[in-house]
């Protein structure tokens, strides 16, 4: 074996065109053995073409390419080649014009063909990733408010999980084209685009998702006096420095806990903690609860109770026997030095 | 003559052939068949020979990138590829030495029948 030499052919346009047609005339082959039989043909067309020469008819091309390989000829070849010259047909092949078009530009040079070669080995992956966001999307959907969970719930002990699963296996079977609509070529116009139409929805869903804790979402009816209003421009909850505050111990003037504590700030806007706050994960994870004024749920009244929930927030549905008890927890503090003001008159 | 017939039936030993001097790209064996005397060769035909061989196991393939350009893959012979090309070699030299005295007779034969009228 010698050191084959590595003079550059610039790739013509010309030649992704003319391989385009060829892969036309193609069509009835496998993907692999259509990627087997034109795969690196664009540098030999290119070179053989920079030398002189013309680009021949696709079709006779295709026909000497695939008897030459030991292929079949070509069923699909007359009827194509008729139906050619309608808009339908163009149509038709506007995916496969697009799609060798696209892998012309990926195999530009070595990096970018070493990326795409990249990302055709992560493919499985976006198959997970939009099986998720499909059971996600159903679970945002359906129900209370609840932020992104990365097991779906659903409401439902496991429904999430085993939902999940079925996506997934779904999801990966089409990647695989073993089920409408499949992928890859070799599909009518409808199934590409249909399969194009869903994962556009699998990229864009995720933009409406409740992304836990600094996402802009809206809360409950209409009245003004509630903690928990915040506008869609801010960040719910509060913040110490940049440590989220999910609980507020309040002491008086002496220094002794005080319970039911309103606070608002200087505009008479609530101080409210967010109401998806939570602490701690798995079964050590707890939620706060509200006070409630009528029904209204006040996240501004100090100290909130607190109790054990694996999932969710305090006031979604939740199976009673999967939550623990309602109660305040032991201030951080017993108590705290008196304070005093150094113009006030000490009494008596 | 129409050649192509002929060359159908021995594309695959003169491909060997080439490749089994030095590993080349599709446009490259192409270019040496041409060079060495196959000037009617169609391009897509040994393509298409290249991946037939190459399926069968006879040529190994790998990709050379290439910084400006589009990737060429490069062909070289297999150790099957290689007794394929000796064992074609042989029934080759065998069916053109057959042909050849044949042709041969049979121009004796006119040639006699020619003298004799």
């Amino acid at each position: 074996m010698t050191t084959p030499s590595t003079g550059a052919t610039v790739l013509r346009p010309d030649v992704v065109e003319f391989l385009t047609r060829v892969r036309e005339h193609l069509a009835d082959l496998s993907v692999d053995e259509r990627d087997e039989l034109l795969d690196g043909l664009d540098a030999d067309l290119s070179e053989q073409l920079a030398e002189g020469g013309a680009l021949p008819d696709p079709a006779s091309y295709a026909a000497e390419l695939r008897s030459a390989a030991g292929l079949p000829p070509g069923r699909t070849v007359k009827p194509r080649k008729a139906r050619a010259r309608t808009l339908g047909a163009h149509l038709v092949a506007a995916p496969d014009t697009l799609r060798e078009r696209w892998l012309g530009l990926t195999r530009r040079n070595d990096l970018t063909r070493r990326t795409w070669t990249m990302l055709e080995a992560v493919r499985p992956a976006w198959w997970v990733l939009r099986a998720w966001i499909a059971v996600s999307l159903v679970d945002q959907l359906a129900g209370e408010w609840e932020s992104l969970t990365v097991l779906p719930t659903l409401g439902v002990p496991l429904l999430g999980p085993a939902l999940l699963l079925v996506a997934i296996v779904l999801s990966v079977l089409i990647g695989q084209g073993r089920i409408w609509p499949g992928s890859g070529p070799d599909r009518t116009l409808l199934t590409r685009l249909v399969l194009a139409g869903l994962n556009l929805v699998a990229i864009l869903a995720p933009l409406t998702f409740h992304f836990p804790d600094n996402q802009p979402y809206v809360v409950y009816r209409e009245n003004g006096y509630r903690a928990g209003y915040l506008d869609a421009a801010q960040r719910p909850g509060l913040r110490h420095g940049s440590d989220v505050v999910r609980n507020v111990y309040a002491y008086d003037a002496q220094g002794q806990p005080l319970q039911g504590v309103q606070l608002f700030d200087q505009k008479g806007r609530p101080i409210a903690v967010a109401p998806q706050s939570s602490m701690g994960e798995g079964a050590d994870r707890q939620v706060t609860c509200p006070w409630f004024n009528g029904t209204t749920p006040l996240f501004n009244v100090f100290p909130l109770r607190q109790r054990a929930q694996r999932y969710g927030t305090c006031l979604g549905k939740v199976d009673p026997s999967k939550v623990g008890p309602q109660g305040f927890h032991e201030p951080p503090l017993a108590s705290v030095p008196p304070a005093t003001l150094p113009d006030a008159v000490p009494p008596g | 003559m129409d050649t192509t017939q002929l060359l159908k039936g021995v594309l695959d030993v003169a491909v060997l052939a080439v490749v089994e001097d030095e590993d080349g790209y599709g446009y490259d064996v192409l270019r040496r068949l041409r060079a060495g005397g196959l000037a009617e060769v169609g391009d897509a035909s040994v393509y298409g020979t290249l991946r037939r061989l190459y399926a069968a196991g006879a040529l190994t393939s790998y990709v050379v990138p290439s910084d400006e350009g589009p990737h060429r893959k490069y062909y070289g012979i297999t150790p099957a590829g290689r007794t394929q090309l000796s064992t074609q070699t042989k029934d080759w030299e065998t069916f053109a030495a057959t042909v050849t005295a044949l042709l041969s007779e049979t121009r004796k034969v006119t040639q006699l029948e020619g003298a004799r009228s």
